[in-house]
């Protein structure tokens, strides 16, 4: 091996890859090869056809062994890809992984690249990054490695479907949980859709197994009415601060018998649990099958909050489970991984003016129509219009509101076709087999298992479907019908349909608050504000700060079984991540000696 | 066979020859029409136009979709590409921000080089030289004006003239349509 100039021995390989055409199509190969060998310390210089390849790795070991190389810079792809594999190749023959390194000259050569550049710039990048990181390299040191004990338990945030399903794995798999929801009760958005598609099943019946486990599961630590307000601490060893807004009702002592509730004097109209169709009291329980199922006083419309006198439900409850005293508890919790399922909203349509929602009773969205369809809702499952509370004869429901435009949300909502068609054969075959149902549409989208076989079945049962986007929606001002006009591409002829209700299907948007939570895990959101996970095919549910997880529609909108699967796929990575007992701070954290 | 084709009106399909892959590049390449290439043909800028709904022969989708597909001569020479009354509603509730009425004035001035340009609206431009005013001016008018001791109209405009000379709106020949 040669002396450097400076009398140390450092002996570093340097091998570009070609990628096969990836890299060598777009930038010279024998051009940096040249320029590497001319680097200070650089001994040996080599390009290989894919390096990642079994055989590119045994070139690489072949190298270091024949020319004694002590480190080692492979010129090839995004490390967060491939650093591990060659730090793997070279820890096999004794390089210490921390003089392996990876660096990407492929992002400015490669078909599809954001960052792809001509073939003079790709080179001139090339060089310098390559120049670079052999300074780098002949400065490096060993890295002690420093570990750390884990806590071997796990916050989730989020109580509906996605963060059921996280709890549960991993309580199962002896992790203590901790599991914060904000509203009063858990089961999220699933509890309030009726039915489910694409088998139909009722929803609150097959969610009931896994809400009512939570609520015993000796692993799992249910925290309801409650909120995330600081996170600290790294993987293994994160520190939460909860808050906890008071029930004014003792858990302990509330039977959920609903007296107070009958005897509350005063109500209010319910925008959680019946999307604004309904009322419920000042003391509520959301809704029968909630969990827990204790009452719950809402202080900005109780009498006693506003106005000081009433306490009717102190006096009647029979458990004295009342108390008005209660003060909201900040709860100091330690974890050693957080899941984030915090789910979705339903996008507010009164922005899209020429639909007339919030101006025409008559118009109301997917979410209102369950709500109205299920059997617990606010009109027990008769499906009435808000105007007059008649039944209506003909519906037209509107799909893509607020998605797939630019002036609201770019992305496909991916659920709202499959929710429209459940809704139409609900009304179809259970509530009103007499009505008119139309389905106006721009792409119909049944992309899941069994779900083009459910469209089928809409479209058997005398669905009608029209094949153009509405472009605007009036009001009869006697009849509070709805004047719907809407060309059909089918028939090229401009429809002008006077129906009793209009339905939106309207986007999925991130939840309430998905902005600052996501401030305080200091955790990337993307473009539309949903939680951004690594890599979008091969880390679907890690984010940039390790140990921090996300599931369900909180990282994008999604139905209930891709739910379920990145639930429990991120419940698998904090598993994986815990189960040692200890982990190994990264680099960036241990100090060099 | 084509004698028994004209007279019972029979159409030919459209072939791959006669649409033209560059028409729609040239029309995206101005910048008020670029964003009619990212167009699905969700129709709600023909639901929502008012001349569609009196005169179906005009439709927005259509057009966008015809010059999309490359329909050049189809595009180009047709009367319906004069028809829009610009009232921008589909221009407001296009969900893919496709400036429908921007793309409309591309196509016009394009239409108007090749020699499609209406006869009507070239007797306009001859009138605005003339005059500064679209339409033609009545005796009432003028006697209005003075009543209301307003100032009479100008008939020279060198400026307007010199603007129409530069641009060659006063070349434009009008359409012949064949009978």
């Amino acid at each position: 091996m040669e002396q450097n100039k400076n009398g140390k021995k450092t002996g570093i390989g340097v091998f570009i890859c070609q990628c096969g055409k990836n890299i060598a199509g777009g930038v010279d190969i024998p051009a940096l090869l040249d320029f590497s060998r001319g680097l200070e310390e650089v001994v040996f210089v080599a390009d290989n056809k894919f390096s990642c390849s079994e055989e590119g790795q045994i070139v690489i070991q072949n190298a270091i062994r024949d020319s004694d190389l002590e480190r080692v810079i492979i010129a090839a792809c995004d490390p967060g890809l491939h650093l591990m594999t060659f730090q793997r190749c070279g820890q096999k023959i004794g390089i210490d992984p921390a003089f392996v390194d990876l660096i990407d000259i492929r992002k400015w050569t490669m078909f599809g690249s954001p960052d792809k550049v001509d073939e003079k710039h790709a080179l001139d990048n090339a060089k310098r990054l390559i120049e670079q990181t052999v300074k780098r390299m002949r400065l490096r040191r060993k890295i002690p490695k420093v570990t750390v004990e884990v806590n071997p338990s796990v916050l989730v945030i989020g109580g509906g479907v996605a963060g059921l399903e996280a709890s549960l794995d991993l309580a199962d798999k002896g992790y203590k949980v901790h599991l914060v929801e904000r509203l009063p009760t858990i089961g999220g958005k699933m509890a309030l859709l009726y039915k489910v598609f694409p088998t139909n099943d009722c929803a609150p019946c097959i969610l009931a197994p896994k809400t009512a486990y939570t609520n015993i599961h000796p692993n799992i630590n249910l925290l309801t009415n409650s909120e995330v307000t600081k996170v600290e601490g790294h993987i293994g060893n994160f520190s939460v601060v909860v808050s906890q807004k008071p029930r004014y009702v003792d858990e302990k002592k509330c039977t959920g018998c609903g007296l107070c509730i009958e005897k509350c004097p005063t109500k209010v109209v319910d925008n959680e649990y019946s999307r604004g169709l309904g009322e419920r009291k000042a003391i509520y329980i959301p809704y029968d099958q909630a969990i827990p199922k204790k009452a719950v006083i809402d202080t900005q419309n109780c009498l006693y909050f506003q106005k000081g006198s009433c306490k009717i439900c102190e006096k009647i409850c029979p458990t004295s489970a009342i108390n008005f005293k209660q003060e909201p508890k900040t709860i100091e919790l330690k974890v050693g991984a957080i899941i984030v399922a915090t789910g979705f909203d339903e996008y507010n349509p009164t922005q899209k003016t020429e639909y007339g929602y919030g101006r025409y009773s008559n118009v109301i969205t997917q979410f209102q129509l369950a709500r109205l369809l299920d059997i617990d809702g606010p009109t027990k499952g008769r499906l009435l219009r808000p105007a007059d509370g008649k039944e209506p004869r003909s519906i037209v429901m509107i799909q893509c509101v607020g998605s797939r435009d630019e002036n609201a949300n770019r992305y496909c909502s991916s659920v709202c076709c499959m929710y429209a068609l459940k809704h139409a054969q609900i009304i179809k075959e259970m509530v009103l087999p007499d009505t008119q149902v139309y389905i106006s549409y721009i792409d119909i989208r049944t992309t899941g298992k069994g779900f083009e076989e459910y469209y089928k079945r809409t479209r058997e049962i005398g669905v009608n479907f029209i094949h153009g986007r509405p472009a605007e929606v009036v009001e009869n001002n006697e009849t509070k019908n709805l004047i719907l006009k809407v060309e059909d591409s089918d028939i090229n002829e401009l429809l002008k349909l006077e129906v009793d209700l209009i339905i939106l299907s309207c986007a999925t948007v991130p939840s309430k608050g998905t902005k600052h939570l996501a401030e305080l895990l200091r955790v990337n959101l993307d473009e539309n504000g949903f939680f951004k996970e690594v890599h979008p095919k091969l880390r679907p549910v890690e984010t940039n700060v390790r140990g921090v997880y996300i599931c369900g529609s909180a990282q994008g909108p999604k139905d209930i079984p891709d739910s379920i699967v990145q639930a429990k796929a991120a419940a698998s990575c904090a598993d994986s991540e815990l189960r040692k007992g200890e982990i190994q701070l990264p680099e960036f954290m241990v100090k060099q000696t | 066979m084509n004698k028994i084709k004209k007279i019972l009106e029979l159409k030919n399909p459209v072939s791959i020859s006669e649409l033209d892959p560059n028409f729609k590049s040239e029309v995206i390449a101005h910048p008020d029409a670029r964003g009619l290439a990212a167009c699905f043909s969700c129709g709600t800028c023909s639901a929502g136009c008012p001349i569609h709904e009196v005169f179906s022969e005009y439709s927005p989708k259509k057009l966008a979709k015809m010059v999309r597909l490359g329909m050049r001569k189809q595009v180009l020479s047709s009367p319906y590409i004069w028809y829009c009354a610009t009232c921008h509603n589909c221009e407001q509730r296009c969900p893919q921000n496709v400036s429908f009425f921007n793309v409309l004035n591309v196509l016009k001035n394009m239409a108007a080089k090749e020699g499609y340009a209406p006869s009507a609206w070239v007797e306009q431009t001859k009138q605005v030289v003339k005059t500064g005013i679209v339409f033609p001016t009545e005796e009432n008018w003028i006697k209005k004006r003075e009543e209301l001791s307003l100032p009479s109209l100008k008939e020279d405009h060198p400026k307007l003239k010199k603007i129409i000379e530069l641009t060659g709106v006063n070349k434009i020949k009008p359409r012949v349509d064949k009978e």
